[in-house]
Formats: structure tokens, C-alpha cells, sequence
């Protein structure tokens, strides 16, 4: 090859290789697994499995924090809380990957002894191995520099801080000022202090703290909706029944995903969009590739 | 070493028993309690006697207390000796403390001069008795200061011992738990009373410094009552006098054998004399009526309490209105009036509570309602699917409802104060008490409203409004308000507290989409 052609070739090469490498990254998009079915455990693990399985995520010994949403005095069929079957199946992918223990809790907003009996999610669990589902202890709650838009500092909750694997099991419903409550508002069940204070910058604040804390792996309960009065509903007229389970690494195209369920768009939910802007996340549908499981 | 007399092995079983009860007083698990819990109570003569002239009429309930009364006629005042579990703390600490002799002012019929005022007082509608009730006492010297204190000692503790040795603490989880599950209070709250509470326990064992069961012979409202039944019964000490050769038995009796005759209406019944008579000649048996007993009381006495209970009943009653408008009473609880003749200020409503939002009241409703229930929604609120507090009252003041009708009960109504509000004082979001609103309608609502921000710029902001109709005074909002100290919405106390219709109950608007498929059950997912 001539010296010419050469250095006239890596030219050209500098010129159209970054652009096309840039686009095949960019047609990876982030997944969410899509799984439907009245078996709710088993769309679970179909969802977990369409995303390489949950030894993708949790490597033998490790110690693992399963996040589901038990903010509320509510039996599971009003969509307040996570459903229990989901919960579990994800737990006992957990100790299926080799989790040395999983440890399942939230911040609620009623009464924690009745939230963890009311949801379900403590019986469900009851009586397995190397499973604790805790109680939230004021004193581990540990102060963290966030640097944020809008919050500075945080109260994190240190067994969420501390854990190998963090898995966020949000349910998929309706909220009186955020419009949707998914995976990104999910994280405010380890947040301590006075979290009512946030709602004044809520999208801003959730991504305050989503940027600096991220799930590895968020799994939405979408088997059945609260679709209004949320987050609390309590009217079975507000639910419907959708038999889905998403799972995702990128938490907002999970959240993104799920927006569409309501019939709403992701750019309509300002949490998203926000954590979209900030480089949360992917949240274009037409840059997710949805993968039914 | 002697072994436990039966007296004393029914003692330590009913305070053994009475302190399970007072730990089970809790939320466990389980929307019911056990039913025993106020066991206590309902079998009090006291509280059954003074319940009953308040509410002019027969309490099912306490059916329990009248029995005992009626049993204490034929078997004296074994309740006393026998069950009372103040009376047993007294009993184990008494010999620890050495005695001065006794009062002379509590001599005679200083009991008397408390007992009627108070029983009076509750025939013209002031049902006070419970103040000086001993099992109340006890429970409310458990409840508002031995407990709380214990788990805040206990908690505090585990928690300094995190900030020593950081998540390496969790190597003690086990038996910290064990405490924790079934020995400490699960909330740590503190009582505005908890010092009064402590102060009457500890007066009644200071009086052990004077006599033995010096409160229970002196003072004791309840053991008076026993007294004034026990003194017509058939049941008879013999001999019913010291023995000329002998009188051990005044060494042995903690009650009534200062004197030559022994007084039925101060025996405890609790066998000392016989199980230590030398040469076993006492025993208790019936013997018919007893003649020989002098008047129970002279007609000063009664008079006196007559008047007395009168005055009572007329000068307690002063309520500032002010304080009023805060007197928020547990659920189901509709007429002041009514729930002041019943409650017996036990104490019981306060330690279930699951989210320690009732107090005692100390003189916002009066001195008349002094120990009653007040909830107060800056420090709790009233969780909307419990039904704990009804469960355990033992006369009913508060009732004991089915949770679909409890939810309904108007405790009283949220109201905004617009002047601290957020939305309205900042004009920034917020909504926390809309979340909170555990009606599924939502008595908080809020609309979007365009506004002018402080800038001049236009701004879009959620305000909320209340719909009254729909408040059941919960409290949850004013709880959980993020505003520091006084929230901007409060719960005020309403007169009308008829409950919130049914038909609120069906939704207010159809939900956005048809719910899909046919399943009566979404929980059940059967639609694919």
C-alpha cells in the first residue's frame, strides 16, 4: 500500500469510525425484560432470566438487600404495596445465585408492624433460610454527602449502603404529585429524616439521590396497578390487573417502560425526565430494547 | 426455708399474670387481642360500681366485678389478700422496709371519707374512682413510667452500643430481640403524667414506712368497698378474739389485729393467723350472719360523703374552651359526656395504642377528666385499620367496633391553615398529607392552580383542599405535615361526630380505565 493511500485511509478511518462505533453502542440500548402471567413468581424469574439470570448480579457469599415497596397499611390486592409472590421469587433467585443473606426492609409510612404483616411480604418470606425481613433501626441510618442539585446531604439507610447487591422491587402505581411512583421514587424507603421535605423539589431530590445511589438491578411489580388515589388507594375499583413483571438494569427505562402500562409517556413523568437529563438513565422508548420473557 | 402458703402462690400467679397481661396489651401480629387483656378491670368491684351509679344502668361488661362483689360477701376480702397485684408488690417489699407505727389522721374512717365522695360523685355523673383505683395504679405506673422508662433505657443502650461496635453489633441480634419482642415497649413514647403515675405508686409503698398494707386497710377505695360487703357476710375468723394465753396472731396479721376483735371489713383473708397459730386453733368458717358488728359508718360519715361527691361532682367541671377545641377522643367515642362516666382512666387504650397517639389528658378537658384519653396528632395519629383501643377498654367507653365501622368514626376534622401551608405560604408542592390520607376516596384532595411565584414568575402548584365530608380526624396528616413544630393542617374536635356515610364509600370517580378482565380477585391474576 502506498504511504498516500495509507495516511488517507486513517483519515477517513478517524473521521467515520467514532460516529459508527458511537451508533453500534448506541442500538445496544439498555434492556427491559418484559414477562407476563397470572403466575406471578415464575414471571418474575422469567423477567430476572431474560436479563442473564440472577447470577449476573449476585456472586456466591454475597450479602444482598431486596427493596420492595411495604409503605402502607394495605393487603396486597389493593397495589399499595409489592406483591409478595414477586418479592419472594426474587429472594429465592438470591439464595439460588449463592447470596449469603438477603435482607428485605422498607421505611413505611403507616405502622411498620402492620405493613409488614398487612403486605404480605413477611409471612411470604417467614421461616427461610439466611432471610432476615427487618425492621428499620433509627441508628443505622448514616448521613451521606450527596452534592447534589438540591439536596447537599442525605440520611441513607446503612444496611442499603453497606450491601453487596442492592435489587429495588418497586410496585408500579399512581402518586398525587409525582403522577406514577416506580423504581426511582422507590429508593425514598431508605431515605431517614424528614422525607416529606423533599416533595417540594421531588423530581430533582430523586435524582439527587438515584445518582448517588443505584440499584443494580430494579425489578417493577406491574401484576396488578393502582392506577388512581395513589400511593395508597385502598378502593379496588382504582386497581387493574396487568400480570406483568419488569426487570431492568438501567432503572429509569425500567421506569420508562412502565409509564406506557398507565398510558402515559415517560417525558410526562417528571421524575423521568429529570433523571433522563441528568444521565440517570435511558428513558426513549425507541432506544429500549424491550425483551419479552 | 418454708414453703409458699397458698395465699401467697395465688399472689404471685395473678401479679405474674397480671404483668403477661400488661405486655400483651400490644399490637402483636394480629388485629385482635387477647380478650383477657383487661381482665383486671372488668373483674374490679370498683369499677363496676362507680361505672354503673355513673351511667344510671347495668354495664354487661363488668358483669365480672359484680360476681367478685358478691363473692366477697361470702368469702370476704380475698381479692386483697389473695389477687390484688398492688397489694402483692406491697407484700414483697414491706418486710424491707422498716415501720414508724401508724397515722393516727388515716385512723378510723378516712377510708370512708374516700370511698363515699367518690362513689357519690359518680351518682351525680363524675366517675372518678379509677384515679385512686388500685390496679389502675399499678398499670398506670407500668404503662406511662416503669415501661417506657425501661425501654428507653434498654433501647438506648443497643443503640450506643452501634455507635461502639458499628454492624459487628448484629453478632448480639438474637438476644437483644428476645427483649425486644416481648419485654420492651415496641415505641418509645414519653407521658405527659408519667410523673403523677409514679409519684401515687410510689406514695402507696412510702405508706409501708407507717404500718403494713397501710394503704390497703387506710386508703384503699376499692378494698373499702370489699370491706363494706365483707363485714355483713356469713364467713367468721375463730375465735374472733385474741387468745387470752396466746395472741401471736397480732405479730402475725399485716392487717387488722391492732385490736382485741378482729375487724372482717380490714381482713385480707390472707391466712397468716391460721397457718401460724401454735396450737392451730384459728380457722374461718361461716357462721351466718354476723349481729355482733357495730354500724357500718355514723350518719356523719354518709352525709358527708354525700355532700362531699356533690361538690365534687359540681367544681371539676370547669373546661376552658380553648383547650376544647383540641379534645380529641379515640374512635367511636361520640358523646364527651357519656365517655366521661364510663372511661375508668386505666390506662389500657394508651398502651396499646399502635402509634402512641393517645395521652392522658391532664386539664384540658378539666380536672374532671384528668387520665382520660386525648389523642394528639403532632405526636401520633389514629392508624385507620386498628381497632386495638376499643378491644381493650373494660367498661366500653371506648367501643369496640368492627374495622369498616371504626374507619368511619369521626374522631374530628382537619382544617388548613393557610398561613403556613406550603402551597399556599411558599407556593411549592408538597401533598404529604394527600399521600397520607388513608381514605381510599381521599378526604384531601388538591387542584392544580396557576399561581404568581414571588419572582412575578407564573407557576404551576398542587393546593390542597379538604373534603370534610369525607375526614374521619385521623390525624395522620397533621402527623406526618413537614413543617417543623405546629403542623398547617390540625385536627380540631367537632360536636356532630356522626359517623362518615356508606355511600361515601363508593368511588368518586370511575377509575381511568376499566379494570381488565373478569377476576373478582386481582390478587388472584387469573386474566392473562
Amino acid at each position: 500500500m502506498e504511504r498516500r493511500r495509507f495516511i488517507k485511509l486513517l483519515g477517513l478511518c478517524s473521521i467515520f469510525l467514532p460516529g459508527s462505533l458511537r451508533q453500534l453502542l448506541a442500538a445496544q440500548g439498555p434492556v427491559v425484560a418484559v414477562s407476563q402471567g397470572s403466575d406471578h413468581a415464575a414471571a418474575a424469574r422469567r423477567a430476572i432470566a431474560a436479563l442473564g439470570g440472577m447470577q449476573r448480579f449476585v456472586k456466591a457469599g454475597q450479602t444482598v438487600v431486596v427493596k420492595p415497596n411495604i409503605g402502607w397499611d394495605r393487603a396486597p390486592q389493593y397495589a399499595a404495596t409489592t406483591n409478595p409472590a414477586v418479592v419472594k421469587a426474587v429472594v429465592e433467585e438470591c439464595l439460588k445465585a449463592g447470596a449469603k443473606k438477603v435482607k428485605v426492609f422498607d421505611r413505611t409510612c403507616n405502622d411498620a408492624r402492620r405493613c409488614y404483616a398487612s403486605s404480605g411480604i413477611e409471612s411470604a418470606l417467614k421461616g427461610m433460610k439466611n432471610v432476615e425481613v427487618k425492621h428499620l433501626e433509627e441508628e443505622r441510618f448514616k448521613k451521606v454527602a450527596l452534592n447534589g442539585r438540591v439536596l447537599k446531604e442525605c440520611e441513607l439507610y446503612g444496611e442499603a449502603l453497606s450491601a453487596d447487591v442492592y435489587i429495588n422491587v418497586p410496585v408500579a402505581k399512581h402518586h398525587g404529585l409525582s403522577r406514577l411512583t416506580l423504581g426511582m421514587k422507590n429508593v425514598m424507603g431508605i431515605m431517614g429524616g424528614n422525607r416529606g421535605s423533599i416533595h417540594k423539589n421531588l423530581d430533582q431530590a430523586l435524582a439527587d439521590v438515584n445518582g448517588y445511589f443505584r440499584p443494580q438491578l430494579t425489578v417493577i411489580d406491574a401484576t396488578r396497578i393502582l392506577t388512581a388515589h395513589g400511593p395508597q388507594g385502598g378502593n379496588l375499583a382504582d386497581v387493574e390487573v396487568l400480570n406483568q413483571v419488569l426487570a431492568s438494569t438501567d432503572m429509569v427505562a425500567a421506569d420508562a417502560y412502565a409509564t406506557t402500562l398507565f398510558g402515559l409517556k415517560p417525558s410526562d413523568i417528571a421524575v423521568t425526565r429529570t433523571a433522563y437529563q441528568r444521565g440517570l438513565g435511558e428513558m426513549n422508548l425507541d432506544r429500549i430494547r424491550v425483551v419479552k420473557a | 426455708m418454708r414453703l409458699p402458703r397458698p395465699p401467697r402462690i395465688s399472689q404471685l400467679f395473678f401479679l405474674l399474670l397480671f404483668l403477661v397481661l400488661f405486655l400483651l396489651t400490644e399490637y402483636r401480629g394480629s388485629d385482635r387481642i387477647v380478650a383477657a387483656v383487661n381482665g383486671f378491670f372488668r373483674a374490679d368491684p370498683l369499677t363496676a360500681v362507680s361505672s354503673m351509679l355513673a351511667v344510671k344502668g347495668y354495664l354487661p361488661l363488668l358483669f365480672p366485678g359484680l360476681l367478685m362483689l358478691a363473692l366477697s360477701l361470702f368469702l370476704g376480702r380475698f381479692f386483697c389478700g389473695w389477687i390484688c397485684p398492688l397489694g402483692t408488690v406491697l407484700d414483697l417489699a414491706t418486710d424491707r422496709i422498716g415501720k414508724l407505727g401508724p397515722i393516727r389522721v388515716l385512723q378510723g374512717r378516712a377510708k370512708y371519707w374516700l370511698l363515699l365522695p367518690l362513689l357519690f360523685a359518680s351518682l351525680f355523673g363524675l366517675n372518678v374512682a379509677g384515679i385512686l383505683d388500685p390496679i389502675a395504679i399499678l398499670l398506670r405506673a407500668l404503662t406511662f413510667f416503669f415501661h417506657p422508662l425501661l425501654g428507653e433505657t434498654a433501647r438506648g443502650g443497643w443503640k450506643s452500643l452501634y455507635g461502639l461496635l458499628g454492624d459487628r453489633r448484629d453478632l448480639l441480634d438474637p438476644g437483644y430481640h428476645l427483649l425486644r419482642d416481648y419485654l420492651l415497649p415496641f415505641r418509645e413514647t414519653l407521658y405527659p403524667l408519667a410523673f403523677l403515675s409514679a409519684l401515687l405508686f410510689f406514695l402507696v409503698l412510702f405508706l409501708e414506712r407507717y404500718e403494713k398494707r397501710c394503704w390497703c386497710r387506710r386508703l384503699c377505695p376499692l378494698g373499702t368497698l370489699l370491706g363494706l360487703v365483707s363485714r355483713f357476710g356469713p364467713l367468721r375468723r375463730i375465735p374472733a378474739k385474741l387468745c387470752p394465753d396466746c395472741r401471736a396472731c397480732r405479730e402475725h396479721c399485716p392487717t387488722s389485729f391492732d385490736r382485741e376483735l378482729l375487724q372482717m371489713d380490714e381482713c385480707i383473708l390472707c391466712l397468716q393467723c391460721a397457718l401460724n397459730c401454735p396450737s392451730q386453733r384459728v380457722r374461718f368458717d361461716w357462721r351466718g350472719m354476723r349481729p355482733e358488728t357495730g354500724p357500718v359508718m355514723e350518719r356523719r360519715v354518709l352525709l358527708g360523703g354525700l355532700f362531699g361527691g356533690f361538690v365534687l361532682a359540681r367544681t371539676f367541671r370547669f373546661r376552658e374552651p380553648e383547650a376544647q377545641a383540641r379534645m380529641l377522643r379515640p374512635p367511636g367515642v361520640r358523646e364527651e359526656g357519656e365517655f366521661l362516666e364510663k372511661c375508668v382512666r386505666c390506662g389500657e387504650c394508651m398502651k396499646v395504642c399502635l402509634r402512641s397517639a393517645l395521652y392522658p389528658a391532664l386539664l384540658q378537658a378539666g380536672p374532671e377528666a384528668l387520665y382520660t384519653p386525648v389523642l394528639v396528632p403532632r405526636l401520633g395519629y389514629c392508624e385507620y385499620n386498628c381497632t386495638l383501643c376499643g378491644q381493650v377498654c373494660p367498661t366500653g367507653a371506648i367501643p369496640d367496633l368492627a374495622v369498616e365501622a371504626k374507619k368511619r368514626e369521626v374522631i374530628g376534622k382537619a382544617v388548613f391553615d393557610k398561613n403556613h401551608c406550603l402551597p399556599f405560604a411558599k407556593r411549592v408542592d408538597c401533598i404529604v398529607c394527600e399521600e397520607h390520607c388513608p381514605i381510599p376516596q381521599k378526604a384531601i384532595r388538591s387542584e392544580l392552580v396557576e399561581v404568581t411565584g414571588f419572582q412575578g414568575e407564573k407557576l404551576q402548584v398542587k393546593q390542597p383542599y379538604l373534603v370534610t365530608e369525607l375526614c374521619n380526624g385521623c390525624g395522620i396528616c397533621e402527623n406526618v405535615c413537614p413543617l417543623e413544630g405546629k403542623s398547617a393542617i390540625e385536627v380540631f374536635a367537632v360536636k356532630d361526630r356522626t359517623p362518615i356515610p356508606l355511600s361515601a364509600d363508593a368511588p368518586s370517580a370511575p377509575p381511568s380505565r376499566p379494570p381488565g378482565g373478569a377476576s373478582p380477585d386481582p390478587y388472584a391474576g387469573s386474566n392473562g
